[in-house]
């Protein structure tokens, strides 16, 4: 009997977690946007180019059913379990990704996500676009950074201002602050997020270990942290020789077995080149002499 | 000796050695059959030209199949050349010189075969000139073309220089030739006359390429084992590699030496010449380097198989036990150690017996090196996986069957025409031998 | 790339612009319109040839200094061995001040087999041909068994290309190993030689050869592939050059994959496209190299599988998808 009700609870613990694994609650908040405007057969086609590079690789071609077997699996988009979503549960799920499907609010800008979903409705004969709400007009704070090295402190000092009311401007405080270094594929952020003091500053250490160019030099760049997009922000780039000289040679310098020929070992060249040299010297005097066989019995 | 004398043992010594040099109808049935299957085996390789060596077994895991087991054969086969003249000659055995163009002629055959059976391994024959274009001097393929290309050049040019005299005898004292080969054997006798300068001239020059042949042959089947030791992979990865290729090398050769001598004794009925004594010393020769071989073989297997390390696992279990045991024993056994206990006894060693061992000697090292080549690389480090059955386990086709006989059918066609039209037992040489020292010449 | 021009490091932005114009050439030239780099020396004798040959048609090419000149379409076809020098230069050259490198993360795959559909498109390669495989692994009995995504470990001490007779493959200063087709004689020793089974072989005519014949060749992608040459992984030096992560890298949902430059110290993950330090990486999570017993010097790592997110699941047929 006991078995059986472990075995009873058991079977509910998974029930309730395998809900709750495949369970993604959009907030009804969310699911209540509405795109902010109307969609157009360019934004489709660019939805269309940004599906294919971002969304096909799991989600497969639209309507053919070919998505990657992952668990839980990502689905045919086309399909109505995707469809009978409202655009905001799209646009939510697109921007806030959930593991294992990434997240594209810093990949896809806002009009890149739309564009997506206005590809993804081509699909879908009965949807009707609600009426497009354009963005109210823009209330929140305006903030611009811009970027020094303080060489005393060895810090980096992000300031960061903003536009006043009355048309001035003055310091912003409690501005979240991430800052960036730039690398080949991308960003790579520094430290943690800061955030301004009533100066507007942040102060950012700078790893005392990070490459730079073959001077030292380090593109950096300071974004505000706004997930939620409630502010206009303007970045700022800077270049500062603080990073380790970095100027390594090409791997190929030494000779070794694997060079190429120009740039085999010496000793290799040099004996691989005398042993043939010194055989084929005496094949060459063999056959010279071989032919003065022929010579000799004339002088005879 | 009276003058008469020498004539007469003379004339019986030219006529014994040189009365097989006339085109009969037995020389034309086997030159027509090796002709007409090489040609066939050709057809085959056109087919591998046209759709690439998929035609063969081989695939992406184990890459060199029978092809390359082939070239290392060839290789081998060619060394015996090195061992008979330059070894043996060097040290004085004089028994060897009725057997030194046999070893010669099997030595340039070989050899110049084994580098067109490396042409039918590559993926891209119309570029073999790269190898000398843009060869790399770090990369064994380059030393194994330059060693193979001067071994068969000093071994052709050992063969010819003792030829010279035996060509102004026959061209002189021989009249019932072809008469289509007189002008050639005039040519290739380069007028010579016997005189003492020209006499010291062939002799320094054998005595050079003697010296010469010693590093070169050891080169070619050193620098051969070294495709598979420079590598990492388990059952190649071995120190011994070069000596257990060289002795391995010594078997093969010796035994196609005791096969060639048996049917030249017996086609061109040389039995006063190839005597019971040479087999029997033959013989001796095989089992010598047949117990080396073995010393090689228990170093090779016991001390991989002692510590077992993972992948030498793997591949000790498959040769003993495995997939590969029961040809890997059969050559062991029925190819070394049963060979080796026969001819501890001298009446193995008469003609009949010791070539019959040798043809199994000789056939078990060409499946030894079968064994050397493709077991390794049906276990590499890493799992094979997603690829279809045929690139797990390698099973040759029958394409590849026929391009590996194609180089048998060449060396049986060059060791014909060159034991056909010229003296299987050097003349010059016997003739000194006799006494017979002052024949004029005209 | 970003082109952030910078007052604070003149230098910096200049050399950066210098070689986005070189990289343009040299695509350039790869684009098939490779005449462009001797356009000059050309112009300056198709002045004093002048009306020698002409066919009417008028093709505005770019010179090596950036400037525009007129050349007619019938002397175009003298500038192919130019065509080759630049390719050379550029494929055996790779990119300036890199040393690539790949960080697999074993605890993320769960072998979707994304990356290696992807590279066999890229690389116009068969089912059963693999730059990059996903191999089903098991150390030891007793261990728990994972999925370890396999490509060319593009070695520092390369044993396949030691053994290469011709200089058809061979490390470049940026770490990749490339191989040339146009080089490759198909011996096929640089296959037995190594020892992570990265290596394979055109054993009969490529996939779809008819329809990319005649395709001006790509050492960077090796496409189009040859008959009877080897082939293998490239790190995708083509997207490399363009500052795109590799095929695979990018393909990957499952964020497996970090790829980026050792000089830098980062790598960026391709799903979530985060760029991480390569040393603290590797450090934290128990970075290893494969077989570093061989002294092969992998510029791979590895990141072991531990907290797998999900079950291991044996898939038995190990045959390649049916295309």
């Amino acid at each position: 009997m006991r078995f059986k009700k472990l075995l009873f609870i058991l079977s509910i613990i998974s029930f309730v977690t395998r809900i709750s694994a495949q369970t993604w609650v959009v907030p009804d908040d969310q699911k209540a946007v509405v795109a902010p405007v109307k969609f157009t057969a360019d934004m489709q086609k660019q939805g269309e180019q940004q599906y294919l590079k971002n969304c096909q690789s799991c989600h497969g071609l639209m309507g053919k059913d070919n998505w990657a077997k992952l668990t839980p699996p990502p689905g045919d988009l086309s399909k109505e379990k995707a469809q009978v979503q409202t655009d905001g549960e799209l646009f939510y799920r697109i921007t806030a990704g959930k593991v294992p499907m990434p997240e594209f609010r810093n990949i896809l800008t806002e009009d890149d996500r739309w564009s997506v979903i206005a590809y993804l409705r081509t699909f879908n004969p009965k949807y009707i676009q609600p009426t497009p709400v354009a963005k109210a007009a823009f209330t929140g704070r305006i903030v611009t950074l811009a970027l020094e090295y303080s060489d005393p402190m060895k810090k980096i000092v992000v300031t960061a201002s903003e536009q006043l009311k009355d048309g001035q401007t003055g310091l912003a405080a409690g501005v979240e602050i991430m800052l960036f270094v730039k690398r080949y594929f991308g960003r790579m952020q520094v430290g943690e997020i800061k955030t301004t003091n009533a100066q507007g500053k942040a102060l950012f250490e700078f790893p005392a270990d990070l490459p730079g160019n073959k001077d030292g030099f380090v593109e950096i760049s300071a974004m505000v942290n706004d997930p939620k997009s409630v502010m206009k922000t303007t970045p700022a780039n800077a270049s500062f020789a603080i990073g380790i000289k970095t100027d390594k040679p090409g791997l190929t310098e030494t000779r070794a077995w694997w060079s190429t020929r120009d740039h085999a070992p010496i000793w290799i060249i040099l004996t691989y080149t005398l042993s043939v040299i010194i055989v084929w010297g005496f094949i060459i005097y063999i056959v010279y002499s071989i032919m003065k066989i022929k010579k000799l019995s004339r002088e005879v | 000796m009276t003058m008469d004398d020498n004539k007469l043992t003379f004339d019986k010594l030219t006529s014994d050695l040189t009365h097989h040099i006339r085109i009969n109808k037995g020389f034309l049935i086997w030159m027509g059959f090796l002709t007409i299957s090489l040609f066939i085996c050709l057809y085959a390789y056109t087919i591998q030209l046209r759709t690439g060596l998929g035609v063969a077994g081989i695939r992406d895991y184990v890459t060199w199949g029978m092809y390359l087991a082939n070239f290392v054969f060839f290789v081998a086969a060619s060394l015996i050349g090195m061992l008979v003249s330059a070894v043996l000659g060097l040290i004085g055995m004089k028994w060897i010189t009725p057997i030194t163009r046999i070893a010669e002629t099997i030595a340039v055959a070989f050899a110049a075969v084994a580098g067109l059976v490396i042409v039918s391994d590559m993926g891209r024959p119309e570029r073999l000139a790269y190898v000398f274009i843009y060869g790399r001097p770090q990369s064994p393929i380059l030393w194994d073309v330059t060693v193979i290309t001067t071994y068969f050049v000093l071994s052709l040019l050992l063969l010819f220089l003792p030829l010279i005299a035996d060509m102004a005898i026959i061209h002189r004292k021989v009249d019932n030739l072809p008469s289509w080969l007189k002008p050639v054997y005039k040519s290739l006798s380069l007028n010579f006359t016997d005189n003492p300068q020209q006499n010291k001239i062939i002799n320094r020059s054998i005595r050079i390429l003697l010296i010469l042949l010693i590093p070169a042959a050891l080169s070619i089947h050193t620098v051969t084992s070294w495709l598979f030791a420079v590598t990492s992979r388990a059952g190649w990865d071995s120190t011994v590699f070069g000596p257990y290729f060289v002795s391995g090398a010594f078997v093969a050769g010796s035994a196609a030496v005791i096969i060639a001598m048996f049917f030249f004794r017996k086609n061109y009925k040389l039995q006063d010449y190839l005597t019971d004594v040479h087999f029997n010393n033959m013989g001796k020769v095989l089992a010598t380097v047949s117990l080396v071989y073995l010393y090689f073989n228990i170093n090779e297997f016991l001390v991989p198989g002692y510590k077992l390390k993972r992948a030498d696992a793997v591949h000790l279990q498959e040769l003993f036990a495995g997939k590969d045991a029961i040809l890997f024993w059969l050559i062991q056994v029925g190819g070394l150690l049963l060979p080796i206990l026969f001819m501890l006894f001298r009446r193995f060693r008469k003609p009949l017996p010791i070539m019959l061992i040798s043809v199994a000697v000789l056939i078990a090292a060409w499946f030894k090196r079968y064994l050397i080549v493709v077991p390794t690389q049906e276990h590499p480090f890493l799992p094979i996986q997603h690829v279809p059955q045929n690139f797990m386990h390698y099973s040759p086709t029958l394409i590849e069957t026929l391009i590996t006989i194609a180089p048998f059918i060449m060396v049986l066609i060059i060791i014909t025409l060159i034991s056909k039209f010229f003296p299987v037992i050097p003349l010059h040489d016997k003739k000194k031998k006799k006494g017979i020292d002052h024949i004029k010449f005209d | 790339m970003e082109d952030i021009n910078n007052p604070h490091s003149p230098n910096e932005s200049d050399n950066e612009k210098g070689s986005t114009r070189r990289n343009f050439l040299k695509n350039l030239g790869l684009a098939g319109v490779g005449v462009a780099t001797g356009a000059a020396a050309l112009y300056s004798g198709h002045i004093f040839e002048a009306k020698k040959n002409v066919s009417g048609d008028q093709r505005v090419l770019l010179t090596q200094d950036g400037k525009l000149v007129q050349v007619d379409s019938l002397e175009i076809k003298a500038l192919n061995k130019d065509k080759e020098e630049l390719h050379e230069s550029m494929w055996r050259g790779g990119i300036p001040g890199k040393r690539w490198v790949m960080v697999t993360d074993l605890s993320k795959c769960r072998n979707a087999r994304k990356c290696i559909s992807a590279c066999q498109d890229a690389h116009q390669l068969r089912p059963e041909q693999y730059h990059m495989n996903t191999l089903q692994m098991q150390d030891a009995p007793g261990t728990a068994p994972y999925n370890m995504p396999k490509n060319c470990q593009h070695c520092d001490n390369p044993p396949c290309v030691a053994v290469c007779p011709v200089d058809a493959t061979y490390k470049r200063p940026d770490g990749i190993v490339i191989i040339e087709n146009d080089r490759c004689i198909g011996c096929r020793f640089c296959m037995a030689a190594c020892p992570y089974s990265a290596r394979i072989f055109n054993w009969i005519e490529p996939k779809d050869a008819a329809i990319h014949e005649g395709q001006d060749y790509n050492a960077e992608l090796n496409v189009p592939q040859k008959m009877g040459t080897v082939s293998k992984c490239l790190f995708s030096a083509d997207r490399l050059r363009e500052g795109k992560l590799p095929y695979c890298v990018e393909a990957c949902p499952n964020g497996v994959y970090y790829f980026g430059d050792e000089n830098e110290d980062a790598v960026t993950n391709g799903t979530t496209k985060e760029t991480v330090r390569l040393s603290k990486l590797l450090r934290d999570n128990g970075g290893y190299q494969l077989m570093p017993e061989l002294g092969t010097k992998p510029r791979v790592y590895y990141l072991p599988p531990k907290n797998r997110l999900f079950p291991f699941e044996e898939s038995n047929d190990l045959t390649p998808e049916k295309a």
